[in-house]
Parts: structure tokens; sequence; C-alpha cells
């Protein structure tokens, strides 16, 4: 229209219609009038689809939107307390960033920050905890940034616009797996024009939206109060932090990683003074996340290599959540805060001592009268200065302590201590019946003395245990012990009553002898605790130790040979190894068989007895003792967790009731099968309540004691479709992991799964080089990645790759990248190649404009479908965008196969019929000059 | 980066775990003292066979053998698989011996593995190619792998000491296996088996089904065993027969047994000669005595018999980050000894605990979050 009128040369006053008024009024009574009149709208129903083929479009179209929607449901494998949330703040400098941070602390603790240096913790609900870390502006620190951040707050400036940074932060994130973005919009006080703010906030939010989705979050401050974002605002960012939910990504849920938050240097000194730039050894602290560390995976410290783990200690929690009491929000003393690099917070932890920061001027050390303390002091008491006062207050050193305790500690730690000889034989003594506790008592202090110490049972721990303590005194006890048990056993009962299938004798013989069958049962069990141990030590154990428990069992052997009890669980042909060969010292050439049966020393299986004695292990048996065999074990084992303290007689004697309960009621199968039924609900309740929280309407908690009828019922219904199906199943094992890991005593689980994540860890890693220390700086976060399965291999990776439409240049073979994948960062050259359509990789020597290339290239692998980005030039002052390329891993190779075309010149010299030779097409001075060229008839 | 760090061994004992660890877990390693203390020291035929074999299977990995043999060093590559592939699996050793690490390695490997094996079919030492087919494949299906692709025939036996038995394998690749919680045993509700002649009378394979019932019939009547009476061509170079059984629970595991009788091997022949050729044991005697064998398997309990629970360990230490739990009988020392490879290597350990009511051991173990790398994205 402007077009036209423009040609006219003349502009016309556009229509402007009335809006209100009588006229306006009438036109929209007119307009209502007329669409009520339209038959359409007087019986909706009756016309809901007109057309067969719209119906199925619309249908179709329905379908896939549902589809769409659902995602492959990723196994959250952390259990327990979760790690702090990062919040990472990222924005191009003047944007705010510190000053968010700041303001944001002081929103949560009440304390001012005087500068933001490295990450900051903070306790800001009672289930929530958060890492401020502020992005650095180089692009390393980006990179980095982007590999931990939970959550992004990109800082923008409004009054500005977008830059460059956002942007390439952006690519990042998406390169390394989304985790989640909020836009925050500053300087808006620089608006002085309302409308023109209105606008620009419009403008900035969809271009926004357009880089993340529709109805990203952008949140706005509106401007600086007494040098401070308004406190209105900044609690409603809490808020909008506060409710955000974290979805699992796949790169970090199976790897394990921290951010660092204090780093320390532990170099013996005069190491340093020969030679300042010598490896050092430095410690790192901070909480895990990700997945489980084990003490033996490897570690790469971003830019700085990969290491293997010197030690790592689990360190008690420095920022803890609050106790689990019921009441509405946090109380002061709970708004804890730990910024180990900004030197801020009270407490230090390490792993053997406390350090406590106390301002001087405030304290007073010396101790106060009870009644003429000062009772106003006592309001502005410190935690640290509460901590001093408190160790003040002890009465008694801690070695009288400890003598003092001698016996409680025996028999509370016995499990614990159990697992710190979990290698070697160290603490039989403790096994043993009370009579032997005097005996042992020497030995148990030192021992406690140790695990007090260190309670975190670090590889140290474990050696200092080894052997040494291993007295000739506790041996001899050993086997004495040993001998009298399996007399005893002989005495009590004669022949083979104990067999494992014959539980009604057992009850039988009970009931006749009363007492003294109980506490022989009592002995047994022991006994078979007993197993346990050396059955873990038989397969794990040092070969001192399982020579000797060899040496007990062949004794045994010679003794009785029914008492089945003792030797179940050794092979024969294990036993008999043993006694020749004293197992792992001796043959290291061993036979590969995994056969072990002997033809030669069999029962006589045509015997009635000997066949009747497996009869029940055939469907033609009597399948209630069948089926007995695998539910009794399990309620053992679930019954024996429960009492844990076996050495405990007490404990014994109800155990002992337990298994005889068992196996004297005839229908135990009935109070089994409730057993069984009540776990299963109980299962079944956990899943519904987990169904309900994680589609966002959070069950109220009676829900769950509804248990048998309509809670099961709704989890028939939910039964359709595979994703649901697929999500139970995900849930129902992540229920059994609960369940069968939490079985397990302490030391065991840390065993099995390595360290928990949410666990404040100290990583000690020796041999960093000497830049490390030298560069250090706070502002710039490190970044401790573990290194999954065959991920410290070398070799060619083949990735998919495309040129980033923003950089302006197509990207040259062999000219450097710098390449990020996985937790690495590091320099190599690519060579570009396209697929041909026979299957062939042919080099290319540019990469193509606006398509995607193969980039092979050499470095650390990374496993398939991992995300690359690269850049060239990693220098600040660059306008343009950083980000040259990014990519993804399709596979890796140790050699690739990239064909070249390529065109050679020559001069024909000789020419036959059919035939020609070409000179001078090679400039080497080889004997082969020229080449044979025959033409081929068509 | 640039330099090599391998891990240190002694001893040709577990060659066969270490090696297929080692190549899962891409770690090189460097084996010391192979029978260094023999008169005949270094590695033996089947052990280069087998490293053969895992050459064949990889890309790109580098083996080195000192002169004497008695020094190794395995920089494995990445598991490849593929199809058309031959193995000469020579006569040392019953092609049994190079399933067990085949179908784990197979499992892992980038292509579909479809490979020819030539050799000992049935052997005494090693279990059986049939024994493979009726209980290691469905211990297999226990931990996630489909089982249409898995396959393995018997195109022609072959027993000590001149072999020439073929079998056709084929094992599906698969993204990562499954954590299982197998603890429940069941109770045998039928037995199978197939007796099998080579280059001998067809009533010694009668004998043995007619003596190894005899022990069954008393306990379960559904047994049946087939028989598989090789001629000619498909019968290999040696005479000798054998017969492998299986027993189903209700549950659905399987516990196995077999034997096979033949002639020795060649470096034994020359002492036997003197007393002319030894006596092969009756037909009648081997069934019956294999019938036994399964009775103390059955006896024992566990969801598998003792030969498999090496590759039963296996498979649970390379499930993904969750709980495996299965129930074993009587530890075998192939077991013990696959269990302390597995914690050298991946890391993982497991966590035994005896049962003594049934006089059985229930191990848990949180797997090392194995995944198959080498397969390609599209």
């Amino acid at each position: 229209m402007a077009m036209d009128s423009g040609a006219d040369g003349q502009s016309h006053k556009a229509h402007r219609s009335r809006h209100s008024g009588a006229s306006a009024k009438k036109k929209t009574k007119a307009k209502n009038k007329d669409q009520n009149s339209d038959q359409k709208q007087q019986n909706p129903k009756a016309f809901a689809f007109r057309s067969n083929a719209k119906a199925k479009r619309l249908q179709s179209r329905a379908v896939e939107k549902e589809q769409r929607r659902l995602h492959l449901p990723v196994i959250d494998r952390s259990y327990g307390e979760l790690p702090p949330f990062v919040v990472v703040v990222q924005g191009p400098p003047q944007v705010g960033k510190s000053l968010l941070i700041k303001t944001l602390v002081k929103h949560y603790t009440k304390h001012n920050l005087p500068d933001v240096r490295g990450p900051i913790t903070i306790v800001s609900g009672k289930q929530r905890r958060l890492q401020f870390v502020e992005c650095p502006n180089d692009i390393n620190g980006m990179i980095d940034a982007a590999k931990f951040a939970d959550l992004a707050l990109l800082l923008i400036d409004g009054s500005y616009g977008f830059e460059m940074e956002t942007f390439e932060f952006l690519n990042i994130l998406q390169v390394h797996g989304f985790p989640k973005v909020m836009g925050v919009l500053t300087h808006l006080d620089k608006f002085k024009d309302v409308k023109k703010l209105k606008k620009t906030k419009q403008r900035l939010k969809h271009r926004f939206w357009t880089e993340i989705y529709d109805g990203a979050k952008l949140f706005y401050l509106s401007g600086l109060i007494h040098g401070k974002y308004p406190k209105r605002e900044v609690h409603n960012l809490a808020r909008f932090i506060s409710v955000m939910k974290f979805p699992p990504l796949s790169w970090r849920t199976s790897h394990p990683y921290l951010l660092v938050d204090r780093f320390e240097d532990v170099t013996p000194p005069e190491r340093v003074q020969m030679n300042s730039k010598c490896d050092r050894n430095v410690t790192l602290y901070g909480y895990l996340r990700g997945c489980n560390l084990k003490k033996g995976t490897k570690v790469h410290i971003a830019g700085v290599g990969d290491f293997s783990l010197a030690g790592v200690t689990g360190l008690s929690d420095p920022c803890p959540l609050p106790s689990a009491a019921k009441k509405k929000g946090l109380r002061d003393k709970e708004k804890l805060f730990y910024a180990p690099m900004s030197g801020l917070g009270d407490l230090l932890y390490d792993k053997d001592a406390v350090y406590i920061n106390i301002n001087d001027q405030f304290v007073q050390y010396s101790k106060v009268d009870e009644m003429g303390g000062t009772t106003n002091k006592e309001n502005k008491r410190d935690v640290g200065e509460d901590l001093v006062k408190s160790l003040q207050a002890v009465k008694s050193p801690i070695d009288e302590k400890l003598e003092k305790t001698k016996i409680s500690l025996f028999s509370h730690n016995d499990r614990k201590r159990r697992k710190a000889i979990f290698g070697d034989g160290v603490d039989h003594s403790n096994l043993k019946s009370t009579d032997e506790e005097n005996e042992g008592d020497e030995d148990d202090d030192s021992d406690n003395d140790n695990d007090e110490g260190e309670n975190d049972r670090s590889n140290e721990d474990n050696e200092s245990c080894s052997g040494s303590e291993f007295s000739d005194g506790d041996e001899e006890d050993l086997k004495s012990e040993e001998d009298d048990r399996s007399n005893e056993d002989n005495e009590s009962c004669s022949g083979s009553e104990f067999s494992d299938g014959d539980k009604e004798d057992l009850k039988s013989e009970e009931d006749g002898m009363g007492n003294i069958s109980k506490w022989r049962a009592s002995l047994v069990e022991r006994a078979s605790k007993k197993q346990n141990i050396n059955l873990m030590q038989l397969v794990y154990g040092k070969s001192a130790s399982t020579s000797n428990t060899s040496t007990n069992e062949v004794k045994d052997d010679s003794e009785n040979e029914e008492s089945d009890e003792d030797e179940f669980f050794k092979p024969k042909g294990q036993r008999a190894k043993n006694s020749i060969e004293g197992l792992g010292g001796g043959n290291i050439n061993t036979e590969d068989c995994s056969k072990s049966t002997k033809i030669s020393e069999l029962k006589n299986w045509k015997e009635e007895e000997v066949y009747e004695s497996i009869r029940d292990r055939f469907v033609t048996g009597d399948w209630s003792k069948g089926a007995l065999r695998n539910q009794m074990s399990e309620a053992k084992t679930e019954e024996d967790d429960i009492d844990g303290d076996f050495e405990d007689l007490e404990t014994g004697e109800k155990y002992e009731s337990h298994q005889k309960d068992d196996s004297s009621n005839g229908g135990i199968q009935k109070e089994d099968d409730d057993a069984i039924e009540e776990r299963r609900l109980k299962k079944l309740a956990l899943r519904a309540k987990f169904d309900a929280h994680y589609d966002g309407s959070e069950s109220p908690e009676e829900e769950t004691d509804v248990q048998n009828g309509g809670k099961f019922h709704r989890s028939q219904a939910n039964d359709s479709g595979y994703y649901d199906k697929l999500k139970e199943e995900i849930e129902l094992q992540k229920q059994i992991n609960i369940a069968e890991l939490d079985d397990l005593d302490e030391t065991t689980r840390l065993e099995i799964e390595g360290f928990r994540t949410g666990m404040y860890l100290r990583l000690e890693v020796h041999d960093v080089p000497f830049e490390m220390i030298e560069y250090f700086d706070p502002c710039h976060p490190i970044l401790v990645g573990g290194i999954g399965l065959g991920e410290e291999n070398v070799g060619y990776m083949q990735t998919r790759l495309k040129r980033h439409r923003w950089h302006k240049k197509v990207l040259k073979t062999r000219d450097p990248i710098i390449v990020s994948i996985g937790w690495r960062r590091y320099q190599t050259t690519p060579v570009y190649a396209i697929e041909d359509q026979n299957g062939r990789h042919r080099m290319l020597k540019y990469t193509p404009e606006h398509m995607h290339c193969l980039a092979m290239f050499w470095g650390p692998l990374a496993p398939p479908k991992t995300g690359v980005l690269a850049v060239q030039n990693l220098s600040n002052n660059q306008a343009a965008f950083r980000i040259i390329a990014t990519a993804y891993v399709l596979e890796f190779n140790h050699a690739a196969r990239i064909v070249k075309k390529i065109k050679l010149v020559g001069y024909p010299c000789k020419i036959f019929k059919k035939t020609a030779l070409i000179k001078d097409m090679f400039t080497s001075d080889s004997k082969w000059l020229g080449l044979r060229v025959q033409q081929f008839e068509l | 980066m640039g330099k090599i760090t391998y891990k240190r061994l002694k001893g040709s004992q577990n060659m066969r775990q270490r090696l297929l660890l080692a190549t899962l877990k891409s770690t090189p390693v460097l084996i010391e003292d192979i029978h260094a203390g023999d008169t005949l020291p270094g590695l033996r035929p089947h052990e280069i066979s087998l490293l053969r074999l895992f050459e064949k299977l990889t890309d790109d990995c580098l083996i080195e053998i000192n002169e004497t043999g008695t020094k190794l060093k395995y920089k494995p590559g990445i598991i490849v698989g593929g199809s058309h592939l031959v193995h000469d699996c020579g006569f040392s050793r019953a092609i049994g011996y190079f399933l067990e690490p085949l179908i784990l390695l197979g499992l892992f490997a980038r292509k579909t593995l479809v490979i020819i094996l030539k050799g000992i079919t049935n052997d005494s030492k090693d279990p059986s190619v049939d024994t493979f087919r009726s209980t290691a494949f469905p211990l297999l299906r226990h931990f996630g792998v489909p089982s249409e692709g898995l396959k393995l025939e018997i195109k022609s036996r072959g027993v000590s000491p001149h072999g020439g038995g073929e079998v056709h394998l084929t094992i599906p690749t698969v993204q990562h296996l499954t954590a299982t919680m197998w603890t429940d045993e069941g109770m045998v509700k039928r037995i199978r088996g197939e007796a099998f002649t080579t280059r001998v009378s067809v009533q010694l394979g009668n004998e043995m089904i007619y003596a190894a019932r005899g022990i069954f019939n008393r306990l379960l009547p559904d047994v049946y065993i087939a028989s598989d009476y090789r001629k000619r061509l498909e019968a290999g170079n040696s005479p000798g027969y054998g017969i492998s059984l299986v027993a189903e629970t209700t549950s659905g595991c399987c516990i196995s047994a077999d034997t096979t009788v033949s002639y020795p091997r060649g470096d034994e022949e020359e002492d036997i000669e003197d007393e002319g050729k030894k006596e092969l044991i009756p037909a009648a005697d081997v069934g019956e005595k294999l019938a036994s064998v399964l009775l103390e398997e059955i006896e024992k309990g566990g969801v598998v018999d003792s030969t498999h629970q090496g590759l039963l360990f296996l498979l649970c230490a390379l499930c993904p980050k969750d709980v495996s739990k299965v129930r074993v009988g009587k530890l075998s020392p192939y077991g013990i000894e696959t269990l302390r490879e597995i914690r050298d290597f991946l890391d993982v350990q497991f966590v035994i605990k005896p049962d003594p009511s049934t006089g059985t051991v229930i191990l848990k173990c949180w797997g090392s979050g194995m995944k198959n790398l080498s397969r390609k994205t599209t």
C-alpha cells in the first residue's frame, strides 16, 4: 500500500475505524449477530468432522504430537543426597554478573560477599543446595563452565542487546548436553522511554526464544537501588531457581565429575625449593557429581591432563543440608554457606583437621563463668567460637575416653572392622566367642585408633591394616577355636542331622534338646557367618590368608566328613588345589579350563537314599519344599541384614528362633507368601508414588497407605504403551538397586559401588605440572572429570561436522583447530572428507558451505554420539564469532581410510597403438619415472 | 599420551579371561613367565591360536611374543567382528575353549559376528558345542541378548586326536547388557540331551542313552535324549562318542553336563602305544556316569552349573551400573579365578554371601557400566 501511494505521489490518511461510541457498538453487535446466526455455532456437536480424511489427519497429528513429546527415559543412578546444583552466571563483561551472585548470596544467607572468587555453596532450602559460579569470559572458561552447569543464568545487557558471548555460550551448552537456561536482562533502568523499554524487551525475548525454544524464561531485573538489584526481584529470581527441575544429562550421568571449590598445593616445600618448576602434588576438593567414583578411576583435569588418583577421601559435608525436622523454611543457623576460594565461611575441613576462622576482635578465648557470661554476647557467637568453646568444655582427653569405651567400641565397630580386613585375615579374633575378647583387646585398641583417625577408609587405611598386625597368637587361637567348634559339632549331633534339606529333623532335635540346641544353633549361625568372610577372603584375599584358611579347611575335612555346613562352600577341586600348590603363590601356569567336575568321584545315584535326597529339586517332588528353598533364603538374608550384629548373643538367639519358626511350621509358606506380598505392595506403592511425583502432581503421604485396591488398579491402568513400560522397568531397577545396596554395610558398599554422588571428596593427584599452581586463578573454575571405559586410549575419531554458519570462512583440511570433546579440550589437525555414493571417503580440502562433512582427527577417544565443539582462536579480543564448527562422534578407529583424488601432469614419451608411456609425472628421483597408461577398448 | 603403560601379569593362567577383559576394557597387558619352567617353554599351540582369533576379530591390535614364547605383549584394538571369518582352532584344545571368550567378545563388536570354527567340537576337557547351544545361549538371554541372532550350527563333529569338526557361529551385537536378579533356581521340569557318535557303531549311542535314562527315570518322566549319529564327512577324522545333558528348571535355568570319549592326543599317544591301544570307557558307563554328574550339579544348586559360573560372573560384571544378583552352587575354581580377574581388570567386586540353608552362594555386584563403544552411530 505504501508502495502504491508512493507511486501516486499522494499520501492518503488511512481510515481509522471507530473503537468506541455508538457506531462502534453497532458494528460489534452486528458481528455478534452474524456469528450467532451461523449454523455451526448453534450445534457444534453436530459438526465435529465432516470429512473422513480430515479426521484421520487430525488424529494422526495428535498422535504424532504426543509421540514427539516423549523422550527416552534416562536412568538417574544417583541415590541419596544430591550434590548442590551448579548455577553458572554468564554474560559479557560489565553486565553485572558478580553483582547478581552477591545479591543472591545476600538474599539467601544475609552475608555480604566482598568479591566473587570460585564456587560459592549455599543452602537454599530444606532439600536444596546451590553452588554459584561466575563464568570467566575466555573461551576455555566458558567451555569448562558449560560442562558442569546445571543451570545457566545468561545475563544480557538490555540497553545494549545481545553480545557474542551469550550466543557462544549457548552454542557450547548445546554441544555438551543442554542444561537448563534462563536469561536475565539487566541495565533496564537506562531506558527512559517506557514504550521503548517494552519494545526492546519484546524484541530481545523473541530473539532469545528463537535461540532456545518458544517460551524460554527471560527474567527482567529493572535496575539498581543503592548499587544492588531490587530485593523483590532478586526474591522472585530465587524463587524461579528454587522450583527449577534439572533433568539428567547423558554424558554426565555416565561420568563422575567434580567442580573444585578448594584447591591446595601439598608438594613438600623442600622439593619446591630445590626446583621451583618441579611437578607438584595437589589436593582438589569438591562435591562428587554425575555417577559414582571408584578408586581406580583415572581423572582428567580440564586444561591440565589425565592423572590417576593418588588418594580419594570422603570428607564430612562442609555445607550440610538441615536436619529433616518438620518445619517451615530454614532457620538462620542453617543458612550455611561455603566458599573457601573467596576466603569466606567459618570452617575449613581437611582430611585430618578442621580449621576454624574466627574474627579476632569479637572473641574471648578464655573460659567465662557460666553466670557472669555476657548475655548480649551469647547471641553473636560465631560457629567457630562455639566449636572452640565446646572443645574447652571437654572433661577428659580423647585417649582416656578411648580407654573407657573399650568394650562398647568392640561390639559397635564390629562390622566396620570386619571390612577393614577384607583382604587379609587380621581380625579373626573378633569373630570368636566372648571368652576371647579379653585377649584380643590390645590389638583391638590399636586397630581402633587407626579406624577412628581415618574413618574414611582411604588406601592408606588398607595398607596399614594389612599383614603386619597378624600375630601368631591369633592364628593359634583361630585354629584351636576351629577345632573346638567342629568337635562340638560332632558331639551334639552325631550323624547328618544338619544337612541342609532336613528342616524337620532340625526342628525335632531342637525341641528335644531345648537350651543346648539353641545355643548350638546360634553357634552354627555364627559359623556360617564366618564362612561369609572366609568366602570373600578366599576369592579376593591375599595369598597368605587364603592359604591359612585353606589349611583349616583341610583339617576340618579330615576330621568330619559329615558336617556339611562347614565345607559347603569350598569346592572340592579348589581345596585340593589349595593344599597342593598354595593358591596364587605357586603355579601361575595352571591350565585354563572351565570344567571342574571329576567323573571319578561320584556318588552312587542308583541308591535310593541318594537320589531321594534331591527329589525335591524336581517337579515330581514336593513343590512346597522346593519353593521353600528360595523363599527361606531370601527371608533369611533380609532378617540377617536387619539385626546386623551377629556377635551379640541376643540377636543370635532371636535369629535362631526365627529359623525354628520357619522350619517347624508346616504351613510356613503362607507366612512367607504374606511377607512376599507385603514386599511387593511396598514396591508398588513406592513406584506409584514416584509416578505421581514424576507427573508433577505430588501425591500426599496418606495415599501411599492405600495399598491394595485403587493403587494397584491404577498402576495396571498405567501399563499402556511401551513408554510407560520402559519407565516402569527403570524405576523398578532403581528400587532394586537401592534395596540391594542398602543391605550392605558402609565399607562394603564403598568397595562395591565406590564413592556416592553428593559426597564431598578430597582428591589427591601427584605429579601435576607446576603451571597449574603457578597460573591458578580462583575465578577460573577447575573441572575434574572421571574417564570412562576406553576413553584413555588414543586413536582416530570420525565425526560428522558442520561449520558454524556464523563463522565467516570455510575450514581447511589440516589447519589446526582446538576441539572440546567430553571433558577434554585439545588441539588437533582434522582431515575433512565426504562419503561418496559408493561408500568411499573422499578427502575434501575445504569444508562444504552449508553441509555436514566428515572430519577425521587423532586424539583421545570419546564414545560415539559425544558432542564436539571446535574453536580456532582462543583470544578474547576478536569481534567475530569464535566457534567455528560443531560436530558429533560417529565412531572411532585405530586407522581410517580416506582417499584423495590427484591429478598428475606428464608428457608422453612413447605412444603405441593402445598404450602410452608418460614421463615426468613424479618429481622424485626414484626409478619409476613414468606411468603406463592403457586405453581400454569400448 | 603417546606412551603405552602395560598392565603386568605373570603366567599363562586365565589367559582367556585376561585377554578378553583386556580387549573389552582396552587395557594393554604384558604377560611374563608363560610356562617358563616347563621343558617346552612358551605359549601353547591353543594359546597362540587364541591370540590369532583375537587378532582376527579386532582392528589394529598389537601382539608381540618373544623368541622363547614366554613373554607376551598385547595391545588390544577395537572389536570389529564381521562375517566370513574362518578360524582353525587346532587340535590341542576343543572349540569350547575358544567359544567361551568369543561369545562375549562378539556381543561388544561393531558388526554381527559370523565365524566358522574348525577343530575339535567335543572334548572331555572343555564344554562341548552342544552345551553352548543348550545352556550358554539361554544364559545370555537373561542378560538381555536377543535370542534370534544367536546361532550355532554343527556342520560336522570332530573329536580328538584329529578333529575335523566345523561349527558356524553367529553372535549379534548389543548396545549394553541388562542387569539381572536371578536367584530363583526353580525345580527341574525336564531333561534333554544329545548323544553323538562319530566313526563308531551307532549301538554305542543307544547304550549311552539307555543308561542315562535309567538313572533319571526314577526322578523324572520327562527325559528325552536325542541321538546324533554322524557319518562320513560329517563325522570328522577320529572315532569317538559322547553325550551332553541339560536339565531345565521351572524358572528357566539350564544346568548341563557333558563328556566325550575318544582316543587321546598326539603327545600322550607315545606312552600308550607301549601298552597297545588303550581301551575306551564302555558307552553304558559313560551314560551312567554323566547322568550322575548332572544329578550332582543339580544337587549343588544355583542358577547355572559349575562350568558356566565364569561366564555368568563375567556377564554380571559387564552389566550397566546396576545391581545384579545371582545364585550359584559351590564356587568352582574357574569361577573364583574369574572373579579375581574381574576385580583386577574391571574394578568390580562381588559381595559373596553363602546361603547355608540350601548350600548355595549368592553373589551381588554393581556392574562396570560397559557399553558397546565400537558400534557405529548413524
